[in-house]
């Protein structure tokens, strides 16, 4: 955290980034992709979400998260996406968080009003367990950023530990399920899951 | 009425509809201004009376009241028993009051009929003659000529005093304080542009003295009309602002100003007159003749503004930044001394516009042939013009160091803009601090602006050049070239000092005047020459003037460049002159390079022409810009945006691309010395490309707000924001009012057609390839014919370039390759070629539009394709009579400019960007609303006339024609609160739709959403009875209607209410008819529009 930066953009950002961390987390944990030990009970938001116990797991979605902050400030962030991936690489899932900030607006929010939004969130997503599909063998998962534009150059250490990516796509337009939507100033966000369209051409099972 | 006539007479074919128009609503002149329409409600009423029509029973309720006020006046007057003569001091004068006035209007009644007044119970331009009102909603105060039609507008006080007065007191004085502003404006310099508001018509002619005072005093008022209209377009945001000036302790001073103002308005007029007579003997090239004199009478009444607001905003204090002043964009402007620079091009062109249009078309012969041998051009400057404008009249001051600057402010922090030569002499300079300035020179002058005299001396100026010369190029307000080459009788000395003399007579301004063989010869020649003097370069000193020249007084060497050369050792003209082009142009780039070498041996292959056609037009504050919070933000915004749109109005442009600079304050950088200045900045640009231009302000508004929200930014840094719109086009006066149309609506499909573009693509390209042999051959044709007429037009803004022959070009170039490749095979291959030639010819023509290679443009391409055959289809008619061609109507119609509007018209009104429309002024949707039934009746295979599509507005009948027809009222079903559809749906008359109604009624204090209505919908209802066919079809249509306009609502930021109304309307389709159709039709456009934001499908289980 930048405790410098006191502008209300960068108060909303972060607010929302460390929304982010716990959302991704509970993702996580919802599709099951670890033994539920691995996580422990906390109170984020009034809310009772899930933490990693795993310092690496932990690392690895605080630092993501965070490292978001730059460009989330900037409003580069069009969408963040947790997608989990089958074994030959091929995504199956995608939990997508897509985000609009308005800068200009965020003077007049309060924190108390953005967070009883995204406290929504986290209660939603605990009972859209059954729009989720069991998750194939050997899969993996990870985290990424749909930018609206390509960053100029890194300014500071969280940044640089976003690397541009080439992920596989699909090359059918997928089948959107919302969660949960989040229509506000300043802050939109939206989040919903995409699945492969059923007339996907299958990867070949080599 | 001859104000309507003037402000047509310079329209071409598309002129007659409007006139007629016109003169239809003028001749109705029982116009009621929305009190009269209560007795309209009960409509059923007039059948059982003995009135024909509504018109009939208002002349006789008129006539009633009428005879009941006489009678009850004639009570009065005997009763009282005083002596008519001594009373009737309202003789002739008929008010009608409106709105809440003190004292009240049955009061007033009481006066007029008292002291022989007349009163009007509903407004008619024939009866009234005041209108008497203390205060004006905003909305009539915009449009006050079509609320008052040119009547007085008064306060009621002006009646009391009267008669306490005991005579008839000129109203003048007691004009509506909204409309009578003592607030400085922008007047001087909007003074050019106001004839092109619509409403703003000429001044004088548009009275009508039906009054009993005095022409002048009329006139007088509608200057003052005029000028407060013009300020309303500059700014209507503020108008709170006016009406706090305007309490009562300063109402006196206001009126004494008011009155001296009416009287130097009056003289101003006669002035006027007689301007406006030379003005139309001068010229002799008609259609520029009413345009002409029209900015005169104008600027004449701009001018007496701005110098009797002048001694007060002197006195009071003056505020400097948009944090603290509302009005802060137009006083800027109205100070700025590069507006002035930047806005005085257009009034140039405006006024000099038939000369330089001659020079044109003899330039267009001879440029080739002119030998730079030949030529002689004279360069003439006022010297030091921004300073001895001001002095020209105060000879005490002629040998004083003088400099003038905005502010003579004791801390010295602003920047002197220009100095005299007695200053200069003590090194003070342009650009330099007041407070340095005064330390190099403590008996240094400082005189404020007077943008009045610098708009007059600069017109004096060009007059006297324009009689001498006809080949001007237009540098500055104060700068000019000449080309004497062909005046061979008088030598270019004796006509410079001619000239001079004649500058010196005229203005009390000297001038210096540089003569050389090439535009830079006489540049360079100029600056020895200056101070008031002239100098001559022939061709043999050319060489030895330039060998000791320094590099850096050369025209476009500029300080870095200069210290590049220097580097080199460069440092006079002679030393660069050593160099070879060819390592020049390495070391400098090749335009750089090739200047250098040229300018250093005085070659300059300019040609003197007349004013350039601005590439782009904009404007920029960045100097007192600090915003508080965003609505600070956007209100500046909206003033730089209604600037610009004035802009590109004076210069009738219309652009297409807009680019939005902000100045933001660097991290660390701390409060700038310049008082109010903008400091360190970085400077961030991000610019929009549109797909039809504009000049329209509030698209403007739109689009400078998208930007300015995309640079992401804490207003509080801005320091600085410019507009700047390119890719300009010109503006075809004689389609104003649909132009704006045009943009509107063809800015809509771009963002809903792209899920349909296809099928509409097909169609379009069916049609497109079974003409295609036709096309082929004729579009070449039509071209060629077409180019020739270009070059011919060029130069007169008035007249259109032909759009869509330069639009489907463009278009066709920017389609995706794909595309383009599969349209040239249906071309026979011939597409590429045409492309080809098209390209060589754009090369002179200069100032074609370019077409953006954005979403519409596949769209359009085809679009545009088929225009081209209609136009070719005046010769070849016979072929489009086939049945495949869709409107074979419009192959007929003589206007090229109604096939335009009618393909640039979403085919049904489905297509249309809802909230865009939604966001329309009334009068604008009522121009839609107008055109579309109209539009439709050209496309849609049934032939519904106009009046059915009219009833659908005020409430949805049964249409059969579902695809096509949508009734206009729809557009805005989610508009308001309650939401229109609710008040719809519960006179549907079917069951289902009722009950939406009624639940959302239930749950009105929430402000429900689709989806809880929906909910309890299904709880509530049991079972569905679904209503006859023929009703069904209507409530299917409603429902769809419905639900389209509330995915477009939605669907960018909350899809879970959408999924969420889906999965209810399928529990519902599972259940009912009608929600069954409903959901069959609206699943495909709910993908469709998903897809478009998301890139996906929605899945509903």
């Amino acid at each position: 955290m930048n405790p410098k930066d006191d502008n209300p953009s960068g108060e909303v950002a972060r607010t929302l980034v460390e929304f982010l961390e716990v959302a991704i987390t509970m993702i996580v944990f919802l599709k099951g992709f670890y033994p539920s030990a691995a996580f422990e009970r906390r109170r984020y938001m009034n809310v009772v979400v899930q933490r990693a116990r795993h310092p690496e797991l932990r690392d690895y979605i605080h630092s993501s998260a965070f490292g978001l902050l730059p460009f989330i400030e900037k409003g580069l962030v069009e969408r963040v996406a947790v997608i989990f991936f089958s074994e030959d690489s091929v995504p199956v899932e995608r939990f997508i968080f897509k985000l609009t900030i308005n800068p200009s607006c965020a003077a007049s929010v309060e924190e108390g009003q953005l967070e009883f939004a995204l406290r929504s969130f986290l209660i939603k997503l605990p009972v859209s367990k059954s729009l989720v599909k069991p998750l194939p063998q050997n899969c993996r998962w990870e985290v990424t950023a749909y930018l609206r534009s390509l960053p100029q150059v890194c300014s500071s250490k969280a940044e640089e530990l976003w690397i541009p990516t080439d992920t596989k796509q699909w090359q059918k337009p997928p089948v959107i399920t919302p969660v949960k939507s989040l229509n506000s100033e300043p802050l939109c966000l939206q989040l919903y899951v995409e699945h492969p369209s059923l007339s996907e051409p299958q990867p070949c099972q080599a | 009425m001859k104000r309507s006539f003037g402000s047509n007479s310079s329209n071409n074919s598309s002129g007659s509809n409007k006139k007629t128009k016109k003169k239809a609503t003028n001749s109705s002149n029982q116009k009621t201004l929305g009190v009269a329409w209560g007795a309209a409600s009960s409509r059923s009423s007039f059948r059982s009376s003995p009135f024909s029509d509504f018109g009939s029973y208002m002349e006789v309720k008129n006539q009633k009241l009428q005879n009941q006020f006489e009678t009850e006046a004639s009570a009065s007057a005997s009763s009282h028993g005083v002596s008519d003569s001594e009373k009737l001091i309202f003789q002739g004068v008929s008010i009608f009051v409106d709105g809440f006035t003190i004292p009240s209007h049955q009061e007033l009644r009481g006066y007029m009929m008292k002291y022989g007044g007349r009163f009007e119970n509903y407004f008619s331009r024939r009866s009234v003659t005041h209108i008497i009102c203390s205060n004006l909603p905003d909305s009539k105060v915009k449009n006050l000529r079509a609320f008052s039609r040119g009547l007085p507008v008064v306060k009621p006080s002006w009646i009391v005093d009267s008669i306490s007065a005991n005579r008839l007191l000129g109203w003048v004085p007691y004009q509506l304080d909204q409309l009578n502003d003592t607030q400085p404006k922008l007047s001087a310099f909007f003074a050019p542009r106001r004839h092109l508001a619509p409403q703003v018509a000429l001044p004088v002619t548009s009275c009508q003295p039906e009054t009993g005072y005095s022409e002048t005093e009329e006139g007088s008022s509608i200057i003052a009309e005029d000028a407060e209209e013009a300020r309303d377009h500059v700014d209507d945001e503020t108008d709170g602002v006016y009406i706090e000036n305007t309490t009562p302790e300063m109402t006196e001073e206001t009126r004494t100003n008011d009155l001296q103002s009416s009287e130097v308005n009056a003289e101003r007029l006669g002035n006027n007159d007689i301007e406006e007579k030379q003005v139309s003997s001068e010229l002799q090239f008609t259609p520029n003749l009413l345009s002409a004199s029209d900015n005169r009478s104008f600027h004449a009444s701009g001018k007496h503004d701005g110098k009797s607001i002048a001694p007060t905003s002197g006195s009071s204090i003056r505020r400097h930044s948009t944090l603290e002043d509302p009005n802060f964009v137009e006083n800027y402007f109205k100070n700025s001394r590069l507006h002035f620079i930047g806005t005085w091009r257009n009034r140039y062109r405006k006024r000099f516009h038939g000369s330089s249009n001659g020079l044109k078309c003899e330039d267009s012969g001879q440029s080739t042939a002119e030998n730079a041998k030949k030529s002689t051009i004279i360069h003439i400057d006022l010297d030091s013009f921004f300073v001895s404008v001001v002095i020209r009249n105060r000879i005490e001051l002629h040998d004083k160091p003088v400099a003038v600057c905005h502010s003579d402010n004791p801390k010295g922090t602003a920047e002197i803009s220009s100095a005299n030569y007695p200053a200069r002499a003590y090194g003070v300079k342009a650009g330099m601090f007041v407070r340095h300035a005064k330390d190099l020179c403590p008996q240094l002058v400082i005189v404020p602006y007077n943008f009045e005299a610098y708009e007059e001396v600069a017109d004096q100026f060009y007059d006297i050049l324009h009689m001498h010369c006809r080949k001007i190029q237009a540098v500055s307000c104060d700068e000019a070239f000449l080309d004497v080459s062909d005046l061979k009788d008088v030598e270019p000395e004796f006509l410079a000092s001619t000239i001079r003399k004649e500058i010196l007579e005229t203005t009390g301004c000297s001038a210096s005047a540089g003569i050389g063989g090439t535009m830079l010869m006489a540049r360079l020649a100029t600056r020895v020459a200056k101070p008031a003097g002239q100098f001559n370069i022939s061709a043999e000193k050319v060489d030895e003037f330039l060998d000791q020249l320094p590099v850096g007084s050369l025209p476009g060497v500029g300080s870095v460049l200069k210290e590049k050369l220097e580097t080199q050792k460069i440092q006079t003209c002679g030393q660069l002159r050593l160099i070879s082009k060819d390592s020049l142009q390495k070391d400098f780039g090749v335009k750089t390079g090739e200047m250098l070498w040229s300018y250093s041996r005085g070659l300059d292959h300019r040609s003197v022409t007349a004013v350039q056609e601005s590439k782009s037009i904009g404007a920029e504050v960045n100097w007192g810009v600090r915003f508080r919070d965003q609505q600070d933000g956007h209100h500046f915004l909206q003033c730089l945006c209604k600037e610009v749109s004035l802009r590109l109005q004076g210069c009738e442009m219309i652009g297409r691309t807009f680019t939005l600079k902000i100045k933001k304050r660097k991290k660390d950088a701390e409060e700038p010395v310049k008082y109010m200045g903008c400091g360190d900045c970085d400077n961030l640009s991000r610019s929009i490309t549109v797909p039809t231009a504009t000049d329209d302000v509030e698209v403007l508004q739109r689009i400078s707000k998208k930007l300015f929200g995309s640079f992401c930014l804490d207003v509080k840094e801005v320091r600085g924001v410019g507009l700047q719109v390119s890719k300009l086009d010109s503006a075809d006066p004689s389609n104003k009012g649909s132009r704006t149309l045009t943009s509107w609506l063809s800015s809509a499909p771009a963002s809903v057609h792209i899920g349909q573009d296809d099928s509409l693509f097909a169609a379009n390209f069916r049609e497109s390839s079974d003409c295609k042999r036709h096309v082929a051959g004729g579009v070449s044709r039509l071209r060629e014919s077409n180019s020739a007429e270009s070059s011919f037009q060029s130069g007169d803004t008035n007249s259109s370039l032909p759009p869509m022959c330069h639009l489907d070009m463009e278009v066709l170039e920017n389609l995706p390759p794909e595309l383009l490749s599969e349209l040239d095979e249906t071309y026979g291959k011939k597409l590429f070629e045409l492309i080809e030639k098209k390209r060589g010819k754009r090369k002179i023509n200069s100032n074609s539009p370019h077409v953006s290679s954005d979403g519409t443009a596949c769209i359009k391409g085809p679009k545009s394709l088929s225009v081209t055959i209609y136009g070719l289809s005046t010769s070849r008619e016979k072929v489009y009579e086939e049945p495949h061609v869709p409107h074979p109507s419009v192959a007929r119609t003589s206007s090229e400019r109604t096939i335009e509007i009618t393909d640039l018209m979403p085919s049904s009104l489905s297509q249309v960007d809802v909230s865009v429309l939604q966001e329309l002024p009334e009068e604008l949707r009522a121009y839609v609303s107008g055109a579309f039934p109209a539009h439709r009746k050209q496309q849609s295979s049934s032939d519904a006339p106009m009046e059915t599509c009219k009833k659908q507005d005020q409430e949805p009948s049964g249409t059969k024609d579902a695809e096509n027809g949508i009734g206009f009222s729809y557009s805005s079903l989610w508009f308001g609160n309650p939401p229109l559809w609710v008040e719809i749906f519960k006179v549907s008359g079917n069951c289902i739709l009722e009950k939406f109604s009624e639940i959302y009624y239930k749950m009105v204090q929430s402000r429900p959403i689709l989806s809880s209505v929906l909910q309890h919908t299904i709880s509530e209802i049991g079972s569905f009875h679904d209503a006859s066919a023929n009703y069904l079809d209507k409530a299917v249509y409603d429902v769809c209607e419905l639900l389209k306009q509330y995915i477009k609502l939605k669907v960018e930021g909350d899809i879970e209410e959408i999924y969420l109304c889906f999965r209810l309307m399928k529990r519902l389709a599972a259940r009912s008819q009608l929600f069954l159709q409903v959901y069959e039709i609206l699943s495909p456009f709910l993908q469709a529009s998903i897809n478009e934001h998301y890139g996906g499908s929605l899945s509903i289980p």
